[in-house]
């Protein structure tokens, strides 16, 4: 090992392009770090790409993840090698040296536009991974139509070229001659202050269960095939059919468990995710196709995350899906109609021959097959299972200083908590190198802009080829020609690839030579390009804000093609609105306010503890805000995790730490009482009169324990919660000689008015019935559940207990378990399932799994910064999946219990999350603002209050006068209340009512009768 | 399928005019930058095809649609505006 040296490096590396990378990536890039990300695959975006949609929101995955991909791809900040690999890794935290081997793509990045070409002239066609071999690809291609970075790749071992020596076609295709055959990647020597670890996860391969038929029945299809399948962009364009026959299948059934919870054949953790996907997949197959009947065979419903229950109820109710508790041990095909054959177990013990036109395998994660390997790499222990060893006081560390993990490499886990990963780790890494922070950083300079005051529009038009791309459809010289004599249009010309490199310097050229104060490209979508273009006009000394991107390709050419005349019309249409409304724009200024580099924590919980070390070490001022007079909240109850740490000497360290901290006051006996202002520059009053101004808040304020009132808890000194039980065992006093415990499971959890799992009572009631059975074999236990929900590596316990000998048996919620007080004992009677008769047992002590509640003063604080709470009570996040910390006001972030019920590790990753997300603000000396926000016109405006009713942002306001105003800081341009002001005071910057409608007249110039 | 009564009495109502042949209706979508501007660039990314006479105009939200745009639309001669957000 090498000595650490004292200066620490401002960039990190990021191993994975997943999205808990990219979130990682992004949180440190856009808070002064520079970021090496190495990806192994030709683009980034890992697996959720491959999703059609996510649960429970049913949002599609592509579009929410698309936006990402752009922004990290363009970040000035972040470096993307790819296709590439870590080689090795040397030094210590603040100081690594890793080398980095990319592979040869052949394709020349500077030079290859993305245009695709080269793709669709390629003869060779190789069934594609991303279709998860529903599909094909080229050998020559790109992972999928959105794949960032968009320069495509060969697959050297499909190539005809490699294989045979002859072919070339793409070489001869590309224009902008890109394709090089001669490369031979390259090797990186980085240098960088930390190292974060996302690569992901595999799938179980399901083959290996050779009864299953995967690969051999082909109408047995695994989960991912089944995504894509229900994907509209997907290979059967989201109709659900049969590879086999192109049929819509009748019956679909999805085996649930395949390859997971099953030590001896498979994987033997739970996957976390399968039983919901296999929920949003019954639901979405259902939306496509009306005719579908769904059946999904379990063992448990593990619907444990925040609004899954209602999810699965609703897949119930609304979506017709049939959940059938069974094992399914064999799949049968008919031949003749290749229709499939499932028996099972039904409830009452009887063997049923049911058939599907479908089956789908819910296959589980597993870690990287050469994960161990990777993990030799880094010099990082893994766990039995070889994922990366973290624990659940520490979650996203790994056993060796300075090198971080988050993801499915840290275990089985969802979209929303790999994002929260990811944002921890960013917090981890800002808090290490804070000291760093934009030391390593590129910004760009631009030269002054030039003031076009009083001038009249001169618009430059550069219609794009795209290759062959916009050209073999639309006629781009014909464009040309019926654009350059527009109003405003002084210059107008072709170019074969207006992205490239030489193109862009060519419109600087022309921007200077020809004087124009407009720029407007035809080529492809705003969306991914219209940031490159506006720096490339700005570099000419016009502001950005004067350029307006008309889309001939996504929505002109590609559309149309073999329809020259038509397209080519529409293109001229297309251009001319863009001209249009190009003659109406104005130079825009973006403004800037200043940040107060001051966190301000409510709730000294361990979430807002957690948050509060980590902006502290990050080098920012925190005041830490707790209502009660000691810290520590719902934690100071508990003593040991399920993993066995320790948490009373955990609390008493973080405690301590906290009341150590040169950067963190303290305010006990203390509660929110006012506050205003808005990111950067909140000002916030405390019961106690203090006045803190901070930049960001983190709203932690915790949950509670739900106090039962069922189950003869208040009649009986011998009904006890699973809280007094442990300390029961931890004082000795439990488990007594040949006592018997019998402990009820959700109880005020997943039933009306709370129909939601508190997530953690499960493992609860385990971790005791492990200490009862380990302290005294001769203890019995018998655990009443509805479903057993250890997820991800918790299933080792469950089946510990399980070979302690403690016994489960399943309750319903129609038929719960009935209590009566026998003088010293109680005795309980429940309906076994399994055995199809009552059960009545007498029990020493009854211990009641009671779930969590947000705390009391959740909606006041809430109310006081406009945080929204779902139904339950806690606070609703800006987006489930991939906003899990950040309230839709920027600037306000949420941890802990006062999200949802979650578990210790996942209540610090989320902590560490929120500080990494606040960090991203505070370390800024300004935030700049959009120049495309409303602009509010006092003189027009009648103060009705319409927009300050229905913007989502809350920027307009009612001021000291009592009239509206608008705070554009907050602002997001979105238009809302321009859209509602029966005045018209309101205007949107690039989208005024003027410009609308001179595109209206432009779109429309032929359409007049 | 229409209801029998419906059918019944429609013919107190004007019979629409014939669509001449090789008509194409003149449509102007309004769209989400965020969704449906989304979408309708994936359709390209797809090849899907679409009447060219389908022109999109990209809001940053549909909720910034105005009366007054698509009422100037259709004064404009459009035969159908399209909002998708």
């Amino acid at each position: 090992m090498n000595k650490v040296p004292s200066k620490k490096k401002g960039s990190v590396l990021v191993v994975g392009g997943g999205i808990g990378g990219m979130q990682a990536a992004l949180d440190l890039a856009d808070s002064g770090f520079r970021v090496h990300m190495v990806q192994r695959d030709p683009s980034i975006g890992g697996t959720m790409v491959m999703l059609d949609k996510t649960f429970p929101t049913g949002d599609c995955s592509m579009c929410m993840i698309s936006p990402k991909m752009v922004e990290v791809g363009r970040h000035l900040n972040i470096d993307i090698h790819s296709p590439a690999e870590v080689v090795s890794v040397e030094g210590g935290p603040g100081d690594f040296s890793v080398r980095v081997r990319v592979a040869p793509r052949y394709v020349d990045p500077d030079k290859c536009t993305g245009c695709g070409d080269c793709e669709a002239k390629c003869p060779k066609k190789v069934s594609s991974e991303f279709e998860q071999g529903l599909g094909v690809r080229k050998a020559i291609y790109s992972l999928f139509p959105q794949a960032v970075p968009n320069t495509r790749a060969i697959d050297r071992k499909n190539c005809l070229y490699f294989m045979k020596g002859r072919c070339r076609i793409c070489e001869k295709t590309c224009k902008a001659g890109a394709i090089n055959f001669q490369d031979e990647g390259k090797e990186l020597e980085l240098n960088v202050g930390a190292i974060i670890l996302c690569p992901g996860l595999d799938r179980y391969d399901a083959r290996a269960r050779g009864e299953f038929g995967l690969g051999r029945w082909k109408n047995v299809v695994t989960s991912v095939q089944f995504e894509r399948i229900l994907s509209a962009s997907g290979p059967y364009k989201g109709e659900v059919k049969r590879p086999s026959d192109g049929k819509h299948p009748k019956k679909v059934a999805w085996i649930q468990c395949v390859g997971s919870r099953d030590p001896h054949n498979a994987n033997p953790w739970c996957s976390s995710v399968c039983c919901m996907y296999a929920t949003k997949q019954a639901i979405i197959a259902r939306e496509h196709d009306s005719e579908i009947e769904q059946t999904i065979f379990y063992m448990e419903m593990r619907a444990f995350g925040k609004d899954f229950d209602k999810y699965v109820e609703r897949a119930k109710n609304d979506y017709g899906v049939r959940y059938q508790r069974a094992m399914i041990s064999v799949i049968r095909e008919d031949p003749a109609t290749g229709d499939l054959l499932l028996r099972y177990a039904a409830e009452d013990g009887k063997l049923v021959d049911e058939t599907f036109g479908m089956v789908v395998l819910s296959v589980g994660l597993e870690p990287h097959r050469d994960a161990v390997e990777f993990a030799g790499t880094f010099g990082i222990e893994t766990n039995s299972y070889r994922f990366a060893k973290t624990s659940s006081i520490e979650p996203v560390r790994t056993t060796r200083d300075g090198i971080f993990v988050t993801g499915t490499y840290q275990g089985p886990k969802d979209i929303p908590e790999t994002v929260m990963q990811g944002s921890a780790v960013a917090g981890e890494v800002m808090a290490l190198l804070g000291e760093a922070r934009g030391t390593e950083t590129i910004t760009k300079e631009f030269p002054p802009e030039r003031d076009l005051t009083g001038e009249e529009p001169r618009t430059g038009v550069f219609v794009c080829h795209c290759g062959i791309n916009i050209a073999s459809t639309v006629q781009v010289e014909k464009v040309v020609e019926a654009v350059k004599d527009l109003p405003g249009v002084v210059y107008a010309t072709d170019t074969l690839y207006a992205c490239s490199q030489d193109s862009q310097e060519m419109l600087k050229k022309i921007v200077r030579e020809k004087n124009l104060n407009r720029v407007v490209v035809a080529s492809c979508t705003p969306r991914t390009h219209e940031l490159l273009f506006q720096e490339t006009i700005r570099d000419a000394g016009m502001n950005k804000y004067l350029f307006d991107l008309a889309d001939i390709r996504e929505q002109c050419s590609w559309c149309h093609m073999g329809q020259k005349e038509a397209a080519t019309k529409k293109a001229i249409r297309i251009v001319g609105m863009a001209i249009a409304k190009a003659n109406l724009l104005e130079p825009l200024k973006s403004d800037a306010v200043g940040v107060t580099p001051v966190a301000l924590v409510v709730g000294g919980g361990v979430a807002g503890m957690t948050a509060a070390l980590s902006l502290a070490d990050q080098g920012f001022r925190v005041s830490l805000v707790e209502k009660e007079k000691e810290l520590g909240g719902l934690l100071r109850n508990l003593r040991h995790t399920l993993e066995g740490d320790d948490v009373r000497e955990f609390l008493k360290g973080k405690i301590d730490e906290v009341r150590a901290h040169e950067r963190i006051k303290v305010y006990n006996d203390a509660e929110v009482a006012k506050t205003g202002g808005f990111v950067g520059n909140f000002e916030t009053t405390l019961t106690t009169g203090d006045v803190i101004k901070h930049g960001a808040v983190i709203l932690a304020t915790g949950g509670m324990e739900y106090q039962p009132d069922e189950y003869l808890y208040n009649d009986s000194d011998r009904v006890i919660t699973q809280r007094e039980l442990e300390g029961r065992i931890a004082s000795g006093k439990s488990p007594g000689t040949g006592e018997c415990y019998v402990m009820i499971q959700c109880v005020g959890s997943r039933e009306e008015p709370n129909q939601y799992c508190s997530r953690i009572c499960c493992q609860d009631a385990i971790k005791n019935a492990i200490a009862l059975k380990e302290r005294n074999p001769d203890a019995q236990v018998l655990i009443l559940y509805r479903d057993i929900r250890t997820y991800g590596l918790r299933e080792d316990y469950y089946r510990r207990a399980r070979d302690l000998g403690v016994l489960f048996v399943r309750y319903e919620i129609d038929n719960k378990p009935l209590v009566e007080s026998l003088d010293n004992r109680l005795r309980i009677r429940t309906w076994d399932y399994m055995l199809n008769r009552e059960l009545t047992m007498d029990a020493d002590w009854l211990v009641l799994s009671t779930g969590l509640r947000p705390h009391p003063t959740t909606g006041k604080t809430g109310e006081m910064f406009k945080a929204a709470r779902n139904p339950d009570g806690y606070f609703l996040e800006a987006h489930v999946k991939l906003r899990p910390v950040d309230f839709p006001g920027e600037g306000i972030f949420v941890a802990g219990l006062a999200h949802a019920p979650k578990n210790l590790d996942e209540t610090i990753s989320q902590a560490l999350a929120a500080a990494g997300r606040a960090g991203t603000v505070l370390s800024r000396k300004s935030l700049t603002v959009s120049g495309i926000v409303a602009k509010h016109n006092r003189d027009l405006c009648m103060s009705c209050l319409s927009c300050v009713r229905v913007c989502p942002f809350d920027s307009p306001y009612i001021d000291e006068e009592g009239r509206v105003a608008h705070n554009e800081i907050k602002c997001h341009g979105c238009g809302i209340c321009a859209g509602i002001c029966p005045a018209k005071a309101f205007q949107v910057n690039s989208f005024r009512d003027d410009q609308i409608l001179a595109m209206i007249d432009a779109a429309m110039a032929e359409g007049k009768k | 399928m229409k209801p029998q009564s419906e059918q019944r009495e429609a013919p107190s109502i004007e019979k629409p005019h014939g669509i001449p042949d090789g008509w194409e209706p003149n449509i102007l979508a309004f769209a989400c930058h965020y969704c449906a501007f989304a979408a309708a660039d994936l359709a390209g990314v797809m090849r899907l095809s679409y009447p060219a006479s389908v022109k999109v105009l990209r809001l940053p939200c549909t909720g910034k649609l105005d009366y007054i745009h698509i009422l100037h639309a259709f004064e404009r001669g459009a035969d159908g505006v399209f909002v998708a957000g």
